[in-house]
C-alpha cells in the first residue's frame, strides 16, 4: 500500500468537501446544536443535583431535630433517597429522564421512586431529548452519510475515478484514504465535543476522580470505533452505487432503518413477548405470599403465634412480659424481615422480566452497531438500566437498615410492660436519631458497568474489524464502472 | 395524461414497497395500541376483582374498630383510557391510570408512579400517532423529492414542456397522483383503526383524521415547494431530510430541553418531606392545636370531642390531614409549575407542526398532561369524598358491619376533551397556504431550457 496516496486521497477528499462548500450550513447548525447540548446538560447536572442534594439535607434535618420518642414512630417517620445525578450524565442523559427521582423510605412499606422528568412532561419528551451524546450518536452519523455519499461515486460520475486508477492508485488506497478523509470531517466535529466535556466534568462534584476518567477514557474509545465502522460504510457505499444519488438514498435508508425504526421495533417486541405484570398484579402477588407466609398484622395468623410459642420456650417464661427484651420490637423485626424478602423476590422477578425486554434489542446491537453504541455510551455514563437498578437497592437496602435498627432499639431499649393510663409513653433519647446515619447514593464503579455490556463492546469490535475488513475485501472486487 | 402519470409512478418499484412498508408499521402501530388497551382493561379488571377480596378480607379481620380498618382499606379511582388512546398512547404509559389510595394523607399516595420499564419508555411508543408524525413524511419526502429533478436527469424535461399545456399544470397533476396514494394509504389505515378498535365515529375522531390530513397536506406543501427551486435530486433528498430531521428529531427535543431546564419541579419534593413533616411532628405535639386546626378545616366535626385516652382515632386522622393541608401550598405550586410547562409546550407547539400534532394527538386521545392533572384533580375530590364518608363513622365508634362494604367498587373517571378546531386547525392552515404561494411563485418563473 501507498502511503503517500492515500494521504493524498484523504487531503482532495478533504479539501473537495469544503470547496463545494455543502458542509459550511451543517457545520453552523451542528455548532449551534452542540452548543446548546452542551449548556442543557449542564444546568440540568447543576439544577437537579443541587435541588436534591437541598432537599436531602432539608429532609435530614428534619429526621435530626426530632425529639425523644419511641423509636417505632421513628420508623413510620422514615427518611428518604434523592437520586443524584453523575457528573458524565451531562454528557449522555441516557434514562435519567425516565427513571424516578425521589423515594419515601418507612417501614413496613416499600413505596416507589416517583417524580420521573417523563412525569411532568407534556408529550415533547416522545422526540426525544438533546444531549451531547444523541447528537453524537443519531445526527452525527446522518452528516457523516451527508458529507460522504460522494466520495467515490462522484469520482466515478465525473470519469476522475479512471484518471485515479490508470495512474497507479489501487482500489485499497482510493477506499482507506476517502475513510480517512471523512474520519477527518468526523473529527471536527467530535474533538471539540470531548474537549467541552473535558471541561464541564471539572465543574462537576468531586471533579475529575479516576473512576470518571476511566469512564471518559471509554466513552472517547467507543465513539471513535463507531465513527470508523460509519465512515468506512458510507465510502463503501458510495463505492459500490452507481451513482451519487443512489449512494444517498440507499445511506438515508440504512440511517432511518437503523436508527430511527429499528430499535422502538425491537423494544415493542421486547415488551410483547415478554409482558410485565400491572402494579395492582404485583401488589396483589405480594400480598398474598405474605399472607401465606404470615401477616404479622393479622391477630389469628399461625406463624406469628408459632413464633411466640417458640420464643417464650426459648427463654423459659411464659408470658411475652417476662422476656429480656420488647416483645413487639421483635415481632416487627421478624415482619419486616420476611416481607421484605418477599418483597425483594418479586421486584428482582419483575427486574428480570424487564432485563429480558430489553434483550431484544441488546442483542440487535450485533446487527446495528447505534445500538451498541447507544448502551455502551449510557453504560459509561451512569445513566443506563443497571444504575438505576443499583439506585433502587440502595435506597431498599437502606429503608431496611433504618427499620430494623429501629426494631432494635425497641427491643433493647423499650419496657416490655405498656405504660398505665397515668405514666409517661415509653420514650428513647433523641441522640439515636442522629447516630443513624443518612442514606448516601454511590454510583456503580465502571467494572461492573461495563461487565454488563460485554456484548456491546463484542458487537461493537466485531463491526469495527468486520467494515475494516469489507474494506480490503470490497477493493478487490469493485469495479471502476 | 393523468392515467399516464399514475401508471408510470405505480410501476416503480420503490413506490410499491414504500406504501407497502407504511401499511405494515400502519398496521403493527394500531395492533400496538390494541395491545396497550387490553393491558390496560386487564389492569381494571384486576383492580376490581382485588378491592373486592381486599375489602371483605380485611373487614373480617378488622371488624371491630373502624378507625383501624380505614388505616388499610384503599380505594380505585381509574382514568379509563378511552379507545382513542390507542392511536396515540401519549403520556398514559408513564402517568398510571389507576389510583388506588387510603383516606389517610393523600399528598404520600396521589403521585405514586406506575410500575415500567425505563428503556421501553425511552424508546417510546410505536403507536399510530408516531407513524403519522414521524413516518408518514418521509413517505411524501420519498414521493416527491424528484418530481421535477427526475424529468431533467433523464433527459425528458423539454419533451414534457414541449407536450403539456403548462408545466406548473403538469407538476401539479404529478403531486396530486402522489398526494391520492399517500391519502389512501392514510385513509386505509384509519378505517383499519376504526374497526379493528372499534372507535366511536364522532367528532373526536373527526378532529384527529383532520389533523392527521392536514399534517400531511403540510408536509405535501413543504417538499413541493423545495422542488420548486428547481434543483437536483441529491440536493431535493439532502434538503428534504435535513428539514425533517429538524422538524421531527432537533425542534421538538430543543424545546422539550427548554422546557425542562425553564421550569424544573422542586415543588415535587417539598411536597413530599412536608406532607411528611406536616403529619408526623404531631405526634410530639400538644393535641390541642392539632385539633383546633382540624375543626377549622371542618367546622362540622366540632360536634365530636377527643377522648381523655392517650390515643384516640379523631386525633389520629386530624394528624394525617395536617400532612395534606400543610403541604396544600407546596402541592398547589407544582401543580401550577406543570401547568406552566403545559402552557410554554402548547405555545411553542404552535409554530411547529411535528410538535402542534403530536400535543393535539395526545390531547384528543386523552393521553396529555393536562388529561392526567384533570385526574390528580379529580383524585383529590373522591379521596376527600371518601373522606366525608367515613370520618363520621369513624369519630362515632360506628360499627363496621353497619356499612354495606359491597358498594365500594372501584370509581371512574373520564374527560371528554374540548376541540377548538380554530386552534387545532389555523397554525396547519397558514404553513399549507405559505408554502404553497411560495412554490407557485417560484414555478412562475420556471425555464423549460
Amino acid at each position: 500500500m501507498q502511503r503517500g496516496s492515500v494521504l493524498l486521497i484523504a487531503k482532495h477528499f478533504w479539501l473537495n468537501t469544503f470547496r463545494s462548500r455543502a458542509i459550511f450550513p451543517v457545520m453552523g447548525i451542528m455548532v449551534f446544536v452542540l452548543a446548546y447540548a452542551a449548556y442543557s446538560g449542564w444546568k440540568s447536572y447543576t439544577t437537579h443535583n443541587d435541588i436534591r442534594m437541598h432537599y436531602q439535607q432539608e429532609a435530614r434535618k428534619s429526621w435530626e431535630s426530632n425529639p425523644d420518642k419511641h423509636p417505632h414512630r421513628m420508623a413510620h417517620y422514615g427518611s428518604f433517597a434523592f437520586r443524584l445525578k453523575h457528573a458524565l450524565s451531562m454528557f449522555d442523559f441516557g434514562l435519567e429522564s425516565f427513571t424516578g427521582n425521589a423515594v419515601f423510605l418507612e417501614a413496613h412499606k416499600q413505596n416507589t421512586v416517583n417524580f420521573s422528568e417523563a412525569s411532568f412532561s407534556t408529550g415533547l419528551l416522545r422526540f426525544g431529548e438533546i444531549s451531547m451524546a444523541m447528537i453524537l450518536q443519531v445526527i452525527l452519523p446522518l452528516v457523516i452519510f451527508f458529507l460522504g455519499f460522494v466520495a467515490v461515486a462522484v469520482e466515478r460520475e465525473n470519469g476522475t475515478l479512471k484518471i485515479i486508477l490508470s495512474q497507479g492508485t489501487g482500489w485499497k488506497e482510493i477506499l482507506i484514504g476517502k475513510s480517512l478523509g471523512l474520519m477527518g470531517l468526523v473529527m471536527l466535529f467530535f474533538i471539540p465535543v470531548i474537549l467541552v466535556m473535558l471541561v464541564l466534568l471539572t465543574t462537576a462534584d468531586g471533579g475529575l476522580t479516576a473512576d470518571v476518567w476511566l469512564r471518559y477514557a471509554g466513552i472517547v474509545a467507543c465513539y471513535l470505533v463507531f465513527y470508523v465502522i460509519i465512515s468506512v460504510i458510507t465510502v463503501l457505499v458510495s463505492a459500490v452505487s452507481s451513482s451519487s444519488k443512489d449512494a444517498l438514498i440507499k445511506l438515508l435508508a440504512v440511517w432511518l432503518f437503523f436508527f430511527i425504526v429499528l430499535p422502538r421495533t425491537t423494544q415493542a417486541l421486547g415488551s410483547y413477548f415478554y409482558a410485565s405484570p400491572s402494579k395492582i398484579e404485583f401488589e396483589a402477588a405480594v400480598e398474598k405470599e405474605l399472607i401465606q407466609a404470615g401477616d404479622s398484622h393479622n391477630p389469628d395468623d399461625p406463624h406469628f403465634r408459632h413464633l411466640k410459642d417458640s420464643v417464650l420456650q426459648a427463654h423459659q417464661v411464659s408470658s411475652v412480659e417476662q422476656l429480656p427484651f420488647n416483645y413487639s420490637g421483635f415481632v416487627m423485626r421478624e415482619g419486616e424481615k420476611l416481607s421484605t424478602h418477599i418483597y425483594n423476590d418479586h421486584l428482582k422477578e419483575l427486574q428480570q422480566i424487564y432485563q429480558k425486554q430489553n434483550g431484544i434489542t441488546r442483542i440487535a446491537a450485533a446487527v446495528n452497531p447505534y445500538i451498541a453504541i447507544k448502551n455502551l455510551s449510557m453504560t459509561l455514563s451512569g445513566t443506563d438500566f443497571e444504575s438505576y437498578i443499583s439506585f433502587q437497592g440502595q435506597a431498599e437496602e437502606y429503608r431496611y437498615r433504618l427499620a430494623q435498627k429501629m426494631n432494635e432499639l425497641q427491643m433493647e431499649l423499650i419496657s416490655n410492660k405498656k405504660p398505665g393510663p397515668d405514666d409517661k409513653p415509653h420514650t428513647i433519647s433523641r441522640e439515636h436519631w442522629k447516630e443513624f446515619e443518612d442514606f448516601k447514593y454511590k454510583f456503580t464503579s465502571i467494572g461492573t458497568a461495563l461487565r454488563s455490556e460485554w456484548w456491546s463492546i463484542f458487537s461493537l469490535v466485531s463491526w469495527g474489524v468486520a467494515s475494516v475488513g469489507g474494506l480490503v475485501y470490497l477493493s478487490k472486487k469493485v469495479k471502476s464502472i | 395524461m393523468y392515467s399516464l402519470i399514475v401508471k408510470q409512478f405505480i410501476r416503480s418499484k420503490t413506490v410499491m414497497v414504500t406504501t407497502l412498508l407504511i401499511l405494515i408499521l400502519g398496521v403493527v402501530s394500531i395492533l400496538i395500541g390494541d395491545q396497550f388497551l387490553a393491558k390496560q382493561e386487564k389492569a381494571i379488571a384486576e383492580v376490581t376483582r382485588h378491592q373486592q377480596e381486599h375489602i371483605a378480607r380485611n373487614v373480617s379481620w378488622i371488624d371491630k374498630e373502624m378507625g383501624l380498618l380505614l388505616y388499610y382499606l384503599r380505594f380505585a379511582l381509574i382514568n379509563s383510557p378511552g379507545n382513542l388512546t390507542a392511536l396515540s398512547i401519549g403520556q398514559r404509559d408513564v402517568n398510571s391510570g389507576i389510583q388506588n389510595v387510603t383516606i389517610r394523607n393523600l399528598e404520600g399516595q396521589r403521585y405514586d408512579t406506575d410500575l415500567y420499564n425505563p428503556t421501553s419508555l425511552q424508546s417510546g411508543n410505536l403507536d399510530f400517532g408516531f407513524v403519522i408524525i414521524y413516518l408518514f413524511p418521509l413517505l411524501v419526502i420519498a414521493f416527491t423529492y424528484d418530481l421535477l429533478s427526475e424529468e431533467k436527469e433523464k433527459g425528458t424535461w423539454r419533451l414534457v414542456a414541449i407536450q403539456s399545456k403548462s408545466v406548473r399544470g403538469y407538476l401539479l397533476k404529478k403531486l396530486s397522483v402522489r398526494a391520492l396514494l399517500i391519502f389512501i394509504a392514510l385513509l386505509l389505515l384509519f378505517t383499519f383503526a376504526t374497526v379493528k378498535l372499534s372507535l366511536a365515529i364522532n367528532e373526536t375522531l373527526m378532529a384527529f383524521a383532520v389533523l392527521g390530513f392536514l399534517y400531511l397536506v403540510f408536509w405535501l406543501a413543504l417538499c413541493f415547494w423545495v422542488v420548486s427551486w428547481q434543483r437536483n435530486s441529491s440536493f431535493n433528498a439532502l434538503t428534504l431530510l435535513s428539514v425533517w430531521v429538524v422538524l421531527a428529531i432537533l425542534l421538538p427535543a430543543s424545546v422539550n430541553n427548554l422546557v425542562a431546564n425553564l421550569y424544573p419541579v422542586p415543588e415535587a419534593l417539598s411536597t413530599m418531606v412536608k406532607q411528611r413533616d406536616g403529619y408526623h411532628e404531631k405526634w410530639d405535639m400538644a393535641k390541642g392545636p392539632t385539633m383546633d386546626k382540624f375543626f377549622a378545616h371542618y367546622p362540622q366535626f366540632e360536634k365530636y370531642t377527643l377522648p381523655d385516652d392517650d390515643f384516640s382515632w379523631l386525633w389520629y386522622y386530624a394528624m394525617q390531614q395536617m400532612g395534606d393541608d400543610e403541604s396544600r401550598q407546596q402541592s398547589e405550586a407544582m401543580r401550577e409549575k406543570i401547568m406552566q410547562r403545559e402552557k410554554a409546550s402548547s405555545t411553542a407547539a404552535l409554530f411547529m407542526p411535528t410538535m402542534h400534532a403530536q400535543l393535539l394527538f395526545n390531547d384528543l386521545a386523552g393521553s396529555s398532561l393536562e388529561n392526567h392533572m384533570k385526574f390528580l384533580d379529580h383524585t383529590q375530590a373522591f379521596h376527600e369524598k371518601m373522606r366525608m364518608y367515613f370520618y363520621p363513622k369513624i369519630f362515632e365508634g360506628a360499627s363496621v358491619n353497619g356499612v354495606d362494604w359491597q358498594q365500594f367498587t372501584p370509581e371512574y373517571f373520564s374527560e371528554k376533551p374540548e376541540i377548538n378546531w380554530g386552534q387545532a386547525v389555523l397554525p396547519l392552515l397558514v404553513f399549507i397556504a405559505g408554502f404553497s404561494i411560495l412554490a407557485a411563485v417560484n414555478l412562475k418563473k420556471i425555464k423549460v431550457a
